[in-house]
């Protein structure tokens, strides 16, 4: 049997460990305000750029293939004809830190499936956050290569790291013909869930069928042309598009925080009145027993 | 018959400025001059320089420092993608000044570490701003 000290000293650790974690819990609730605000405003600018792409998308599968620059460039970001099928790029967000509930785990088993999936083939790695970074640095498969990681940079993503990103994915992209690109996050949907995503985000995928182009309403102007544009829109478009998955990943991260501190400092508080009423039982039974050896004794004496 | 309008986004990699606002008119600041959109325009995509973006609403004008970025008009509505867009009003001429001068400061200085071009593109943002706030329409 546990005596009173023990359960004192258990008692006063569950205490503390509650108040840290209801101080992470306010420290993520402060943060998640601001990482909301600059989600929603970042989601426009990425949707809408998308759905110009798509207008455009029709125009740039009629170019030409003689110049050599309209399946090199243009075209490839939809139908990847010169890519290589065996070469698959994957971009892993995940956390710095622990202590989110599932929001890592999740992500790193859908990782893992992708992974399997891809048996085979090489794969190249763009990790973002420490957990995942950590993690996959530690697998040590062969066909595995990690060539871009970013730790650190929660909860301050600011556009620059999604620029840095951005420009490392389209160099790769190129440089190794790479097949596709596929994307694994968080998406942050409400602050009570989060939920995973995973798309391929190089070739883009739309869902609507292009457009035949004689169809009426699809005959741009471009100034200056069309390809032109398309080269510097389609880097702008990939770091906006990044940053957006970023932040998304932030504010997900952040609920997931503050959630899982959440509960944690609920659990805690049950302990500590589970063991207060358990101290409180050891109490009374040691006094019962101190006054039943005092009666014993008066009686032994009386009789 | 009812007058047409155009419809106007306004969004930067930030925040979205301006959101389904109808409009007469947009003069957008395009890499090879300023070019007006009106309504029934044909569909456009068009590559933004620095400079400024104006739109028309009932007779009242409204300026915008743009820092380059896209635009693309189709169907009547103008969707213009900016780096960066701030309202003539709110620019603050003296803050942007002070930021030039720190920024010459430190580019002439050959030891400090920083980044030239990016140096110099921000010093190019800033007198972008502050000759759209000078200029009258």
């Amino acid at each position: 049997m546990e005596s009173l000290r023990d359960i004192r000293q258990n008692i006063k650790a569950i205490e503390s460990t509650k108040q840290i974690m209801q101080t992470m819990k306010m420290i993520s609730n402060a943060r998640i305000r601001r990482a909301q605000e600059a989600m929603l405003s970042a989601r426009p600018f990425a949707k809408k750029m998308l759905e110009m792409v798509d207008d455009l998308r029709t125009d740039v599968l009629a170019l030409p293939q003689a110049p050599e620059e309209a399946e090199n460039i243009a075209s490839r970001f939809f139908t990847n004809l010169s890519g290589d099928k065996n070469k698959v790029g994957l971009v892993a967000i995940t956390g710095d830190k622990g202590l989110t509930g599932s929001f890592n785990a999740v992500v790193l088993r859908s990782v893992l499936q992708f992974l399997k999936k891809n048996e085979g083939k090489e794969i190249y790695i763009f990790a973002i956050g420490k957990k995942g970074r950590d993690f996959l640095s530690r697998l040590k498969m062969k066909n595995l290569h990690i060539v871009y990681e970013s730790v650190g940079i929660f909860p301050k993503v600011s556009y620059a790291h999604a620029a840095l990103l951005g420009e490392r994915l389209l160099s790769v992209f190129f440089e190794e013909k790479l097949g596709s690109i596929t994307l694994i996050y968080n998406d942050f949907k409400s602050l009570a869930s989060q939920h995973l995503v995973e798309e391929q985000m190089l070739p883009f995928t739309f869902h609507t069928p292009a457009s035949t182009p004689k169809e009426e309403g699809h005959d741009f102007e471009y100034e200056p042309g069309l390809l032109e544009i398309f080269k510097l829109l389609i880097p702008r478009l990939i770091k906006a598009h990044m940053y957006r998955v970023l932040l998304e990943s932030q504010a997900a991260n952040l609920a997931a925080t503050m959630n899982a501190m959440d509960s944690a400092s609920k659990n805690a508080g049950e302990l500590v009145t589970a063991l207060g009423i358990k101290l409180n039982k050891v109490r009374q039974a040691g006094i019962t027993n101190e006054i039943l050896d005092i009666v014993n004794g008066a009686e032994a004496l009386n009789s | 018959m009812t007058e047409k309008k155009l419809t106007f986004n306004l969004v930067t990699p930030q925040k979205q400025v301006v959101e389904d606002l109808p409009v007469d008119m947009v003069v957008l600041p395009a890499l090879l001059g300023e070019m007006g959109i009106l309504p029934g325009h044909i569909q456009t995509v068009v590559q933004l320089g620095m400079g400024s973006l104006r739109y028309k609403q009932k007779g009242k004008t409204e300026v915008f420092a743009v820092l380059g970025g896209f635009a693309e008009v189709s169907n009547n509505v103008v969707n213009v993608f900016a780096e960066g867009a701030d309202l003539a009003g709110e620019i603050d001429e003296e803050a942007e000044k002070q930021r030039i001068k720190a920024l010459k400061e430190s580019l002439s200085n050959k030891d400090a570490d920083i980044d030239f071009e990016l140096a110099e593109l921000e010093i190019k943002q800033a007198l972008t701003r502050m000759k759209v706030k000078k200029r009258r329409f």
